[in-house]
């Protein structure tokens, strides 16, 4: 039932973000030394072919100063005094390891970054008792996410969203899992590059998320497997990014 | 009225200066001496004192394995992990060990205690690492193996550029035989329950769940040794039994069971400072009873701050500054400044494999010492604690020549931060896992009794505690202020 609605939702809500701006390039990251205590550091990055400079802090995985980043984001209407650029909220920087950058840090300059807040995607200590999640109990799918070009799990984003599953399918009791790899084969012209994820990149996801499934679930009988059509999906954990939903796992929890 | 304000002040110093527990026996345990494991001991340390508690009461340790020489080479658990050092080994140990034993100690076996078993045994020299730095060879094998014996593919080749002491080269050691030396501290065996404790069922550093004990299910902790090659205690003593005390035999269950609940109920930390007397007076916590006592596993950004054990001394009333001396008084307020900078100077932490990548946080990211150091009580790291500080890899490492050097070479994916070559004095974690992004990450480890075990760090790189602050300060150009140095060291005096 789940599957038919989230296929559904994919076909007559392929994820336009409405009249969201959207934005996507490769730059290199500037940091700025703001200090508001913890993380609070900004980053930023300016779209090449644009000049504007955008304010990507935001993103559930950070910038490496020494790599270039493929930002994703949409233009949000925060004010820009934070980090001193235009705020991509929600946004995703990719850390291209293939393409180095001069590592660049600005000074404060008055800016006063962001004070820390746990991200709202966080997991409670494991001392600390997980509610039942309802019912009813049938066949599910839950969507997991990656940073681009790769298989690692996304701190504070993809665990959460695995937890939430784990949790649930603890409680509902599937017959088994069927996990399903996807990857962005398509390429798409960015910044002038061809960016495209290689295909068993699709395999390997389903492989990680299938092996902290199993640490997870002791017994619990899963089975793999990929696709590499780099399919859309409405899910709202994608934060309305529609690139950040073609890089993904789903679990699907079999009766 | 002059007997009762002796008495007073009687009370007032034992509060002060620390009331220490039973005489301390002979510092050095030897292998089956049969002697009773009190409860309580204390043994003095150039900072003040360490106690050493036993949850549940003495310990009979005439034929217990952890103190019977089980092996060829008649050492015991105990030689390597001896009590006035905070159930670790210090180097002053070991110097001292050899000048009243000339050597004849089973602590300087060849196989591991000296700098290579191929080196004369009887020279002082060839235990240099051991005897100066309290290092340990470790031989792992080469290839990489799985503490199950499955062999790993590795994604780096590794050659030998530097072999001061010959066990990285010839025809039984060295990549080539089949194996790989690297020199370590011994770790303290004490305060498990937080070195075993999960605070969270995944491992943000690796990207994974936690992996599962093979023997009862639960999630292992990745935070018993040093490059997490052994996930539970068993394997740990397995490894150690083999490695160390040359037993051929292999532990049986009775005897794992019976290290065990030792390993279980020892807890050790600082319980008196010379400088500021004892550490759990004027509402401060220090010493072993809060670690016996406290729950394992908690975050400190979320419960309890760490080393807030010592925040009441941040301000001391007038009324009780009276019955100390200004140096006590300053001392005390040094270490409670301490705990703040460790919590709050903020840093930027850079090319840091297991802080800046692949996890998320950013390179550079703001922090500070509690960004890894995070669990209350310990300071040790609630997750898997694999962290890359430089302490064994080239450029950050200090040059020593009489370590050995690998050169890395990244066969996939460059490492993130040194590139496709590395140079190292010790891979660390990519000994265990087979991967180059893990070369030179080391486990984080607990920070209790640190006055009693110098050196620091698993290479030994820090000869006393002001040594540690040094290398964070150069290594992520902190610029602490000489008072923060002072306080910081002061702090983990009273640890």
């Amino acid at each position: 039932m789940f599957r038919f609605f989230l296929t559904a939702a994919a076909l007559v809500a392929p994820l336009s973000a409405a009249a969201a701006e959207t934005v996507r390039f490769i730059a290199c990251p500037i940091y700025r030394d703001t200090d508001s205590g913890k993380k609070s550091g900004c980053w930023l990055s300016d779209d090449p072919a644009t000049g504007l400079r955008y304010d990507v802090s935001l993103s559930p995985h950070k910038p490496d100063w020494n790599y270039a980043v493929m930002v994703e984001g949409i233009v949000s209407a925060a004010p820009s005094t934070p980090c001193g650029g235009t705020v991509l909220d929600a946004v995703r920087t990719s850390r291209l390891y293939d393409t180095p950058c001069t590592r660049h840090m600005l000074p404060a300059e008055g800016f006063p970054g962001r004070r820390f807040v746990l991200p709202k995607r966080n997991i409670t200590p494991s001392s600390v008792a997980r509610p039942v999640p309802p019912g009813p109990y049938a066949e599910r799918v839950f969507p997991v996410y990656f940073e681009f070009g790769n298989d690692f799990l996304v701190y504070q984003y993809s665990d959460y969203l695995i937890e939430q599953a784990s949790n649930w399918i603890n409680a509902a009791h599937p017959k088994k899992l069927i996990v399903t790899g996807f990857a962005a084969t398509q390429p798409e012209v960015i910044s002038g590059r061809s960016m495209a994820e290689p295909a068993d990149l699709a395999a390997l996801r389903a492989e990680t998320i299938a092996e902290t499934l199993r640490r997870l679930m002791p017994g619990m009988a899963i089975e793999t497997a990929a696709d590499t059509s780099g399919s859309e999906t409405a899910d709202k954990d994608a934060d309305r990014l529609p690139s950040q939903s073609r890089r993904r796992v789903e679990i699907r929890a079999l009766f | 009225m002059r007997k009762i304000s002796l008495m007073v002040a009687g009370v007032a110093a034992a509060a002060v200066f620390g009331q220490l527990g039973a005489a301390a026996p002979e510092r050095w345990w030897a292998p089956g001496e049969g002697r009773v494991f009190p409860a309580s001991l204390d043994y003095a340390n150039d900072q003040g004192t360490l106690r050493v508690l036993v949850d549940g009461g003495p310990v009979a340790t005439k034929g217990h394995p952890f103190f019977e020489p089980l092996g060829a080479n008649g050492r015991a658990c105990v030689t390597c992990h001896q009590p006035s050092d905070a159930m670790s080994l210090s180097a002053a140990s070991a110097r001292d060990r050899w000048d009243k034993t000339r050597g004849k100690d089973p602590l300087f076996a060849a196989i591991d205690g000296a700098n290579c078993p191929s080196l004369p045994q009887d020279k002082r020299e060839s235990h240099s690492l051991l005897i100066e730095r309290g290092l340990f060879r470790i031989q792992l094998p080469w290839p990489v193996r799985q503490w199950n014996g499955r062999p790993v593919t590795p994604d780096f080749t590794i050659e030998v550029m530097r072999d001061p002491n010959g066990c990285n080269s010839g025809p039984n050691y060295g990549p080539d035989a089949g194996n790989i030396s690297v020199y370590r501290r011994a770790r303290p065996v004490a305060n498990m329950k937080y070195l075993l404790a999960v605070g969270f069922p995944f491992d943000p550093k690796q990207g994974f769940a936690l992996p599962r004990d093979p023997d009862d299910g639960s999630m292992m902790s990745g935070n018993i040794m040093g490059d997490n090659r052994a996930g539970n205690l068993r394997i740990q003593m397995e490894d150690a039994a083999h490695g160390h005390l040359q037993f051929a035999r292999g532990l049986n269950a009775k005897q794992i069971a019976q290290i065990r609940d030792f390993e279980m109920r020892v807890y050790t930390a600082q319980q008196v400072s010379k400088q500021a007397g004892a550490l759990d007076s004027m509402g401060a916590e220090g010493g072993p009873m809060k670690l016996k006592n406290s729950q394992p596993g908690a975050l400190g950004s979320i419960g309890i701050p760490v080393w807030s054990e010592f925040a009441k001394w941040e301000k001391i009333s007038p009324e009780d500054a009276k019955v100390l001396t200004p140096e006590q008084l300053a001392f005390r307020q040094s270490v409670a400044r301490g705990a703040r900078v460790f919590r709050d100077k903020m840093f930027l932490i850079t090319d840091t494999a297991g802080i800046n990548s692949r996890i998320g946080f950013g390179n550079p990211v703001r922090n500070s010492c509690v960004f890894c150091h995070n669990m209350s009580q310990m300071g040790n790291d609630v997750a898997p604690g694999q962290v890359d500080l430089g302490t064994t890899t080239m450029p950050f490492a200090d040059p020593w020549r009489d370590l050995p050097l690998f050169r890395i070479t990244c066969l996939k994916t460059p490492h993130p931060h040194y590139g496709r070559v590395i140079y190292t004095m010790d891979p660390g974690f990519a000994m265990t896992t087979g991967r180059c992004a893990d070369v030179g990450k080391i486990t984080l480890q607990s920070m209790r009794g640190l006055a009693a075990r110098a050196p620091y760090f698993s290479n030994g790189l820090a000869k006393d505690l002001r040594g540690i602050v040094d290398y964070y300060d150069r290594r992520y150009n902190i610029g602490y202020t000489e008072q923060e140095k002072q306080d910081l060291t002061n702090m983990m005096s009273a640890l």
